[in-house]
């Protein structure tokens, strides 16, 4: 079975505050730009307007602002830390006087709640500021009216559905409270002296046209920035959890490929058992026919005994090759690198072919540029290598032909060459050359015996060193085996 | 008739060490045969052999090496010149090379191990005959 990662809340979503919190940092720097800016606008407008502006009231207003801003900032930084518990609990108590049915959104984390109570807060006091400002700056008459829709989108952005409407009615209430005050004189009204006329602030229908607009507006926005922000939003979780899910699928993905390696290396140390155990035995009964063969005995006797001597050797190249398959594939064997002189094995090895090329009635080249380095290398593995390719070429070479090992350095390490002019490998045969115990049918036709595991060794000790083996081959003409080992020369 | 040489086997292949026996008796030898390092060591003791023929992959995997480390080790000198060959198919496995001296440095250590040589498994008559033969013969000359 595989272990299946435990499933939480996605990654990206459990950062929610840190996101809030993030958007937050934004609205104080705005904030700030807006308190520069509404001072600047303030300087110019009463120079280049005819209007009237009550200075005092205004920029107490700022001043005001300026003070939340700043009181927001202090809040924001101990909210930002980890364990900023007591700035959050007062944070609390003041949202809950603003906002308290927006604050417990069903399944957000405490710290996601902290957040949004303290955006809440933030928009709340700043629609009050704004409606002062309105107030000192002609009410209902001023055409910066429509800014309280600034603060709809924020709140679209930043929280939910339902907070959005409640700051939308909060900004419409707040104007209407302004205006229909001042209607009523229970505000006294400071005159803009804009295009409204001196009484235009105590027409009602006039007044009462303009809240429309503006709870249009306020209204129109929520509803927009709401819908948008929340498709946004869905899309965002849904690629949040993509990519959990991606991840989670990856972490699965390895963790299979982890149990295969882990069983192939089972696999390996088992055949490798095996073979151990076939092989004393099996020495053991060679040795007793061998014994028996060097004795005098009836003709037929010897054929049948001889017969058994051969079969028995069969099986010995067998588990031999079946230990140096495994040896090469065990990722242990990696550590049985050691200073090899290449040139020097590969020249023992070919030395060691020569009997049997001779009597195959081969000729046997070896084509190597010296001088000779030494290179970081599995010797066994190597040597298991060379002799498999040359022991090959010259068995399916017949008479008279040619077998060239030739031995090149090269920039990536060592290039070895086995050519010979033998009878080839059927094309079709070719994509399951280096498969264990796989044969071509015109290897078993020339040669009934054979492990069908030679190659595999090559491979194996090629991947064991990095490097990879190709061949080359056309039927009745000969076959060209390539091995790379990138081997590192040493010093 | 003089046997031509004493030989002890050790190897806890009881099949092998009866063949081998066989092998050597049909040619004139007087062949003990031990199952364990420690009754080869008794044995050599005992039996004071012309030469042994020591598997290494005794039950507890390198028995032999000790064995021959173990006899190499006591003071008469006849247990430091008593030749030894290993016959084991370890060979072709392992890093150990089996030579009579390690003296001129180029091999090293745990590659060497004080025998006068070793067969390969599985054991060919004609080679084992010969092989103890000339290490009887190296060894009456010294």
């Amino acid at each position: 079975m595989i272990d299946l990662p435990k499933t939480g809340p996605p990654p990206g979503l459990a950062s929610a505050a840190a996101e809030l919190e993030a958007l937050l940092g934004w609205l104080i720097r705005l904030r700030w730009v807006a308190v520069v800016g509404v001072a600047c606008f303030f300087e110019v407008a009463r120079r280049v307007f005819p209007v009237t502006l009550a200075l005092a009231p205004l920029y107490g207003t700022l001043v005001a602002l300026a003070a939340c801003n700043a009181l927001w900032m202090t809040v924001l930084r101990r909210l930002e830390q980890p364990h900023g518990e007591g700035t959050a609990r007062w944070v609390r108590a003041l949202g809950r006087l603003v906002a308290p049915p927006v604050l417990e959104q069903a399944g957000a984390d405490r710290a996601t709640r902290d957040a949004a109570l303290f955006a809440n807060l933030q928009i709340a006091v700043d629609l009050v500021l704004l409606a002062a400002l309105l107030h000192f700056a002609g009410g209902i008459e001023n055409p910066f009216i429509v800014f309280f829709v600034f603060h709809v989108i924020i709140a679209a952005m930043l929280l939910s559905r339902l907070a959005t409407y409640v700051h939308a009615t909060l900004g419409l209430l707040l104007v209407s409270a302004v205006a229909f005050a001042e209607v009523s004189g229970v505000l006294r009204h400071w005159p803009l002296g804009g295009t409204w006329g001196p009484e235009g602030y105590r027409d009602v229908p006039l007044v009462s046209a303009q809240l429309f607009v503006l709870g249009a507006m306020l209204y129109l926005s929520a509803y927009m920035g709401t819908t948008i922000a929340g498709r946004m939003r869905r899309r965002e979780h849904d690629n949040i959890v993509l990519s959990h899910e991606l991840a989670n699928k990856a972490e699965i993905l390895e963790r299979i490929c982890n149990r295969l390696e882990e069983s192939e290396e089972a696999r390996s140390r088992y055949i490798r058992k095996v073979a151990h155990e076939l092989r004393g035995p099996l020495g053991t009964i060679q040795t007793a026919l061998k014994v028996v063969l060097s004795d005098i005995l009836p003709p037929s006797a010897r054929d049948m005994v001889g017969r058994a001597e051969r079969r028995s050797g069969e099986l010995a190249q067998v588990t031999q090759d079946l230990l140096a398959l495994s040896r090469a594939r065990d990722v242990a064997a990696e550590k049985a690198l050691r200073a090899v002189p290449i040139a020097a094995l590969v020249r023992e090895l070919v030395e060691e072919q020569r009997p049997v090329a001779t009597r195959a009635d081969v000729t046997l080249e070896l084509e190597t540029s010296e001088p000779a380095r030494e290179f970081r290398a599995d010797p066994q593995g190597v040597e298991q290598l060379v002799r498999n390719l040359v022991a090959n070429a010259i068995r399916y070479t017949p008479r008279g032909g040619r077998v060239t090992v030739r031995l090149a350095e090269v920039p990536a390490g060592v290039r070895l060459e086995v050519a010979d002019t033998g009878i080839g490998i059927p094309e079709e045969a070719l994509p399951h050359l280096f498969e264990e115990f796989y044969r071509a049918d015109n290897a078993r036709e020339l040669a009934p015996d054979g492990s069908g595991l030679g190659l595999a060794i090559v491979e194996a000790v090629a991947g064991q060193h990095g490097g990879y083996v190709t061949v080359a081959s056309e039927l009745g003409r000969g076959t060209t085996f390539i091995v790379e080992l990138p081997l590192e020369p040493v010093a | 008739m003089t046997a031509a040489g004493k030989i002890l086997v050790v190897d806890d292949d009881r099949d092998l060490v009866a063949a081998i026996k066989l092998v050597l008796e049909q040619r004139g030898f007087a062949v003990v045969g031990a199952f364990d390092a420690k009754s080869g060591l008794a044995l050599a003791e005992a039996e004071r052999p012309d030469l042994i023929l020591l598997d290494v992959m005794m039950p507890s995997a390198t028995e032999g090496f000790h064995f021959v480390w173990e006899l190499r080790r006591r003071p008469d000198p006849y247990f430091v010149e008593v030749p030894v060959i290993i016959v084991s198919a370890i060979h072709g496995q392992t890093e150990l090379r089996f030579y009579p001296d390690a003296s001129d440095g180029t091999y090293k250590s745990g590659e060497f191990l004080p025998v006068q040589g070793f067969i390969d498994k599985p054991l060919d008559p004609e080679e084992l005959i010969a092989r103890v033969t000339r290490e009887l013969e190296l060894a009456r000359r010294r």
